[in-house]
């Protein structure tokens, strides 16, 4: 026995006592729907003992009038008739909790979401079908039955996926409390995409001097342990209770003995595009992605290898480290909480057969540009063009590449860092070559964060960037010099141009991971319509998934920028390290039971079960029959639904209660 | 009035969206227009506006924020349909379409141009071809035809006179007999006007010689 | 060729084709029954209408007689072929347009039924080129090639309707760079050419040529300039007006803009099914590629000698 039933025992003997509270939800519901009518409507159903309306129950004065109700024992069942039990179910258990009922014996009607929202335009039907709703919520509080939360205890570890800068700060927030973190990287390094980026706006700080020092710390941080060139193959259990099987994919260098010499690179004959530089540069390969790649050991990709043997031979690796026989591990660790933090591609413009991308050489992304100018990068931090590899003298960029385009393969949404990109880039090419000439066609400008606004302003004023308004129609090159001959209106002059650059940026947008599903289905985390994760609540719960255990943080929650990312990397280790410091967690007990006396034991239930909960046990008195194991049941109701004795309940959502709900007419 | 308010003050006044044509911009389904974000993607690209003074998105404007002046504009008549704009509006406006509508809002408020209504009316409407081979003037095209061992004249409406009774009966039943009526009044009407306007001004012209 | 074929059609003329470019017509007869498809005529037929220009006017007008056109071919219950981009794009957007709605289609066939007729929807209407690539196939039509042409320098004209709107056109949604036109052309052995804004419209449709023959001129005129720049030999078109435009618009341009263009432009313009069959081995004058000389102002009107004198050694 747990807190409830504290004041008032609900025996099964009790009559139903009944209080309806409707609410306004300011003009939300009765904008739409007379209140007080549905107040009077019902209290003339069976059991109903007190009906209030009130403009915003979730108020502290809503909760009291509830409140006093119970305590004056005019009730023994609450039934809310608002919004969306998502929003406000837990408030409202607390308020009866608080009055000393078991908070079970709370049923909520969604009459804002489900009626007056959807149906808005037309009240009386919505009124009609908000009725409808309440009396199905009264007909199932009427057979509620007093529950008893389950406690489990927390594993104080976490495990986070991807090793960007949000999952890498997330990592150092959670050790720095204390926690376990296992930090799994797909790729050979950590550090995302921010380690492909040059300087970073608007402060203009080198990225690498600020994630480089980050990178390092990880890989010496004794509460982390790093997992790079790992991937999550499987997650069972539940919140405080996960088993998560991690694969350490096969390096073919052994990574104990590699010194990070680098001598192989030079004799290996396998010259491969370079992912890391997009493919300006080329790269051998046994590669690291990058100079300062944490780990710095190497790494054999084996999809180019011809296993001539000389990376192997003494004279090269010393230390012989190289492994051409190497197998994948797999290994198990339990972690109380998941951190999802995968980041984001870059949207591929070849598509938008427009714009030239993949046809004309001097038509590049965002990305490769980051390359360009990074003083790492394939041309050390002097942009070229393509074509000749000489400075272009006049640069134009496209913003919104693949965002905020409604059409078939477009996103819809806006990408939020290309504006402040192209404006960075901008300026650092123009600080470098003062007389070049630069054009930003763009449909708005959005510099929303700190500073931003500001460094567009100078980017005018004291760069002479130019910005024009409106989007670029299509590309042409000129085949004497593959100079990008630019088609557009000039929107505010209300005039056709047509331009001739060297160099054409595409202001690629974000999005999701093309395999963001194997996360899904993997968590079972949902996915928006943007296809990014979908958080708990887009203002309350921006970094909790509807997962209780799992948080999301950074770009694959949907697009941001650095600050952003951080800012949600410490949100979801904050509500990770809350979960956890508890030590141990309430679970809502809604299980399924099995009825002993009516099953028969055919055993169906187990095939439909997809979390493996139900197994075939000897019974003394009724032979083989169905049992259930609680810590693996989510309460999904396949077996419920699909058993041909009825031998199967959902507490909370019993046979009883959802036939009444469906049956009872008053 | 001084000749420099005439000259210099342009009040402007930006009228509602809810103007009389903005309305049958609705009815016409052209509402998709209100998501249009002025991009400019169609102009940009457009192979008419790179030559002439017709501008896409500006007269789709022009059209959705009640300018009725629009219609009147040769300029909606310059586009080719050539569906560039239509394919790569990144809202998805079907553009090309809604130009074509305009141009049907047009002609029904009487501003068609003379080329166009004596194809829709003399050619079109009488023969059920808008490029015909039968009649007087035409006999170069008929022996054209038979050089390339062509009957004269093709199976199509020009063989069955029964077919183009059908198309005729078509048009008056969608009312565009009544429309081309409707309109070819309102040629006359002008013309009259505009001749009478002539005849004013040449006797105007004549008096002033006369008083000088 | 057989008369069993599974290839059959009812032949939608337009208007152009037949009363301005009989040769076109008469190219298209020649190459599908030398392939072994057959037409049969849609008798009564007549302007599609015009997407540019009775569409522009008054689009009930333009639906109900299309859908008057297309019945003609439900009646006989074959699918319609048109070497015209404009009756192709008027065909199919009604088509597509009272298939997807119900309550159009029903409206249509309130004035249809007066008439006697009722659209179905049961027939497609495709392009030849389409009938070409998709129905026949690229590689049936290359066992007939047997001439092959050498050093033959092609500008291919597409025009606009037979790819735009994409959304009603069968080509997968490709708009912007489609190949199919020229993958046919190059069974011949000739080269297709990349040039600058090879999509670009040729200006003659959307009620422009009616309005103003300097504007479509213009267009042209832009067009023959890239061509020329890229050095094509000649020029490969798939519609009868985008034709009218480059041959008869070439001379208007030569006229207009004699100041602007230097040389006055003279580059052959041939309808695809002319040189297919040509490389086919199809008699020039069933192909309606001799001139007649006896006639005055008629098409040609940019002589094709130069292109006749070009292929001549290779048709042996
Ligand atoms: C051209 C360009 C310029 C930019 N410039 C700036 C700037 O100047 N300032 C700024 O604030 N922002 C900038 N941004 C935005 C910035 O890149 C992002 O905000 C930031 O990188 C997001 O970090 P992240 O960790 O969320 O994602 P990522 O950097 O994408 O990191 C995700 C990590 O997860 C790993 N991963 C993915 N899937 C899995 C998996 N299934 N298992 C294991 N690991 C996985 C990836 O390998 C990667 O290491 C720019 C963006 C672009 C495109
Ligand atoms: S074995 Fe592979 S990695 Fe080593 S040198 Fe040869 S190709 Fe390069
Ligand atoms: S941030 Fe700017 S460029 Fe990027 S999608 Fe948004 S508006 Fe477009
Ligand atoms: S392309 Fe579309 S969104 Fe852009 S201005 Fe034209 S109609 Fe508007
Ligand atoms: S369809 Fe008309 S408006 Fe659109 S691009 Fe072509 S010519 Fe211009």
């Amino acid at each position: 026995m747990t807190e409830s039933d504290k004041k008032i025992n609900i025996t099964e003997n009790d009559k139903p006592k009944i209080g309806i509270y409707v609410c306004h939800c300011g003009v939300n519901i009765g904008g739409v729907v007379s209140v007080p009518d549905l107040v009077e409507y019902a209290k003339t159903l069976t059991d109903v003992t007190v009906g209030h309306d009130y403009k915003f129950l979730c108020s502290d004065v809503g909760q009291k009038m509830i409140k006093e109700d119970i305590e004056a024992g005019l009730i023994n069942r609450v039934v809310v008739a608002a919004c969306s039990p998502r929003m406000h179910e837990p408030t409202f258990r607390i308020t009866c909790k608080e009055a000393g009922l078991n908070q079970f014996l709370f049923e909520m009607a969604n009459i804002r979401e489900h009626s007056t929202w959807v149906h808005m335009k037309e009240p009386e039907g919505a009124y009609e079908v908000a009725k409808d709703l309440i009396r199905l919520a009264i007909a199932k509080a009427r057979e509620l039955e007093p529950l008893t939360v389950q406690k489990v205890n927390v594993e104080p570890t976490s495990l986070i996926i991807g090793a960007g800068i949000t999952g890498m700060n997330a990592a150092l927030n959670l050790s720095s409390a204390g926690y376990k973190v296992y930090l799994v990287e797909r790729s050979a390094t950590i550090g995302g995409h921010m380690a492909q980026l040059d300087k970073t706006f608007p402060t203009m700080d080198c990225s690498s001097c600020i994630l480089t020092p980050k990178m390092s710390e990880i890989s010496r941080d004794k509460n982390i342990e790093l997992l790079t060139y790992s991937e999550v193959t499987e997650v069972t259990g539940y919140v405080g209770n996960f088993e998560v099987t991690i694969k350490k994919k096969p390096h073919y260098v052994d990574q104990e003995k590699c010194n990070g010499c680098g001598i192989c690179v030079d004799p290996c004959p396998i010259t491969v595009a370079n992912e890391f530089d997009l493919g300006l540069s080329t790269r051998k390969a046994i590669y690291v992605p990058f100079p300062q790649a944490i780990p710095s050991q190497y790494t054999i990709d084996m999809d180019s290898c011809v296993e001539c043997g000389i990376c192997a031979r003494e004279t090269v690796c010393e230390p012989g480290a190289i492994k051409y026989d190497d197998k994948p591990e797999y290994f198990t660790v339990k972690v109380g909480t998941i951190i999802v933090a995968t980041g984001y591609d870059e949207y591929d413009p070849s598509e938008l057969k427009q714009y030239g991308y993949g046809k004309y050489p001097n038509v590049i992304t965002g990305l490769q540009m980051e390359r360009l100018l990074s003083s790492f990068g394939p041309v050390l931090g002097k942009p070229v063009k393509p074509s000749d590899l000489k400075d272009p003298h006049s640069i134009a960029f496209l913003q919104c590449v693949g965002s905020r385009n409604f059409r078939e393969g477009g996103n819809k949404y806006c990408s939020r860092v290309c504006c402040m990109y192209a404006t960075k880039q901008a300026r650092q090419y123009k600080e470098k070559h003062p007389d070049a000439d630069i054009y930003i066609f763009y449909m708005d400008i959005r510099a929303f964060g700190k500073g931003y606004e500001e460094f567009y302003e100078s980017a005018g004023r004291d760069y002479g960037i130019n910005y024009v308004r409106g989007r670029i129609a299509e590309v042409r090159e000129n085949p004497l010099n593959h100079n990008i001959i630019i088609r557009a209106e000039d929107t505010l002059l209300q005039q056709p141009i047509e331009l001739e650059v060297e160099l054409f940026i595409l202001s690629t947008g974000i999005e999701p991971r093309a395999d963001s599903d194997s996360i899904t289905n993997l968590l079972r985390i949902q996915k928006s319509a943007d296809g990014f994760f979908l958080e708990a609540h887009p203002k309350l719960r921006p970094v909790d998934t509807l997962t209780e255990g799992i948080f999301i943080a950074g770009v694959s929650q949907g697009p941001k920028d650095i600050p952003d990312s951080v800012a949600q990397a410490k949100g979801a280790a904050a509500s990770a390290i809350a979960l956890m410091a508890k030590g141990e967690v309430e679970i809502e007990p809604f299980f399924a039971v099995v009825h002993s006396d009516r099953c028969s034991g055919c055993g169906m239930c187990i095939e439909n079960c997809a979390y493996g909960a139900l197994e075939l046990v000897d019974d003394r008195r009724f032979g083989t029959i169905a049992s259930i194991n609680k810590a693996l049941c989510k309460g999904c109701g396949a077996c419920s639904g699909n058993c041909r004795c009825s031998a199967i309940d959902i507490i909370g959502f019993s046979s009883e209660q959802l036939y009444s709900m469906i049956t009872k007419r008053e | 009035m001084s000749d420099n308010v005439e000259k210099y003050i342009k009040r402007k006044v930006y009228k509602s969206t809810n103007s009389r044509i903005a309305q049958k911009f609705v009815d016409a389904g052209l509402e998709k227009l209100r998501a249009c974000i002025n991009c400019g993607t169609c102009t940009g690209g457009c192979p008419s506006g790179r030559r002439t003074a017709y501008r896409t998105r500006s007269v789709l404007r022009r059209a959705l924020t009640g300018d009725e002046s629009v219609l009147e504009d040769i300029g909606i008549w310059f586009c080719s349909t050539c569906y560039t704009c239509y394919e790569r509006c990144p809202r998805g406006i079907p553009v090309t379409d809604m130009i074509i509508k305009l141009r049907n809002i047009a002609v029904e408020e009487g501003h068609i141009l003379d080329p166009h209504f004596v194809l829709a009316n003399k050619v079109f409407y009488v023969t059920g071809h808008g490029v015909p081979a039968n009649g007087e003037g035409n006999q170069k095209w008929r022996d054209l035809r038979e050089s390339y061992g062509l009957p004269p004249l093709p199976p199509t409406v020009h063989m069955h006179p029964e077919a183009v009774k059908e198309c005729q009966e078509l048009m008056k039943s969608v009312g565009f007999r009544d429309l081309l009526d409707k309109i070819e009044k309102q040629k006359e009407k002008e013309k009259l006007e505009a001749e009478k306007a002539e005849a004013n001004k040449i006797e105007d012209k004549k008096k002033e010689k006369e008083k000088k | 060729m057989s008369k069993n074929s599974k290839w059959k059609y009812g032949f939608f003329l337009g208007c152009v084709a037949p009363n301005r470019y009989p040769m076109i017509e008469a190219s298209i007869r020649a190459v599908f029954d030398h392939l072994g498809a057959e037409i049969l005529e849609l008798e009564g037929a007549s302007c599609c209408p015009a997407p540019g220009v009775f569409r522009a006017f008054h689009i009930p007008t333009w639906l109900v007689i299309a859908a008057r056109n297309l019945t003609i071919a439900e009646e006989l219950g074959i699918d319609v072929v048109t070497g015209c981009n404009g009756c192709y794009g008027t065909l199919r957007d009604a088509w597509v347009e009272l298939n997807h709605e119900p309550e159009l289609k029903k409206m249509i066939n309130e004035h249809l039924a007066k008439i006697g007729r009722e659209f179905k929807g049961s027939i497609e209407p495709k392009h030849v080129v389409q009938v070409l690539y998709q129905d026949l196939g690229i590689e049936y039509l290359r066992g007939f090639v047997k001439h092959k042409f050498k050093d033959l320098k092609v500008a291919v004209h597409y025009g606009c309707h037979i790819i735009k709107p994409s959304d009603k056109r069968p080509w997968g949604g490709e708009y912007e760079d489609p190949t199919f036109l020229d993958e046919i052309i190059e069974i011949t052995g000739a080269k297709s050419i990349n040039y600058k804004d090879k999509f670009q419209c040729c200006g003659a449709g959307g009620a422009v040529r009616t309005a103003v023959k300097e504007i479509s001129a213009d267009f042209s005129r832009e067009k023959l300039e890239n061509i020329r720049d890229a050095g094509a030999d000649i020029i490969i078109d798939c519609c009868p007006f985008c034709h009218l435009q480059l041959d008869l618009g070439q001379m208007e341009a030569n006229n207009f803009y004699k100041d602007i263009i230097g040389e006055p432009y003279k580059i052959p313009v041939i309808y695809v099914t002319q040189l297919l069959g040509l490389a086919f081995g199809i008699d020039p004058n069933l192909l309606g590629l001799m001139k007649n000389h006896d006639l005055q102002q008629v098409p040609p009107f940019i002589s094709l000698e130069p292109f006749l004198e070009k292929v001549k050694n290779q048709l042996t």
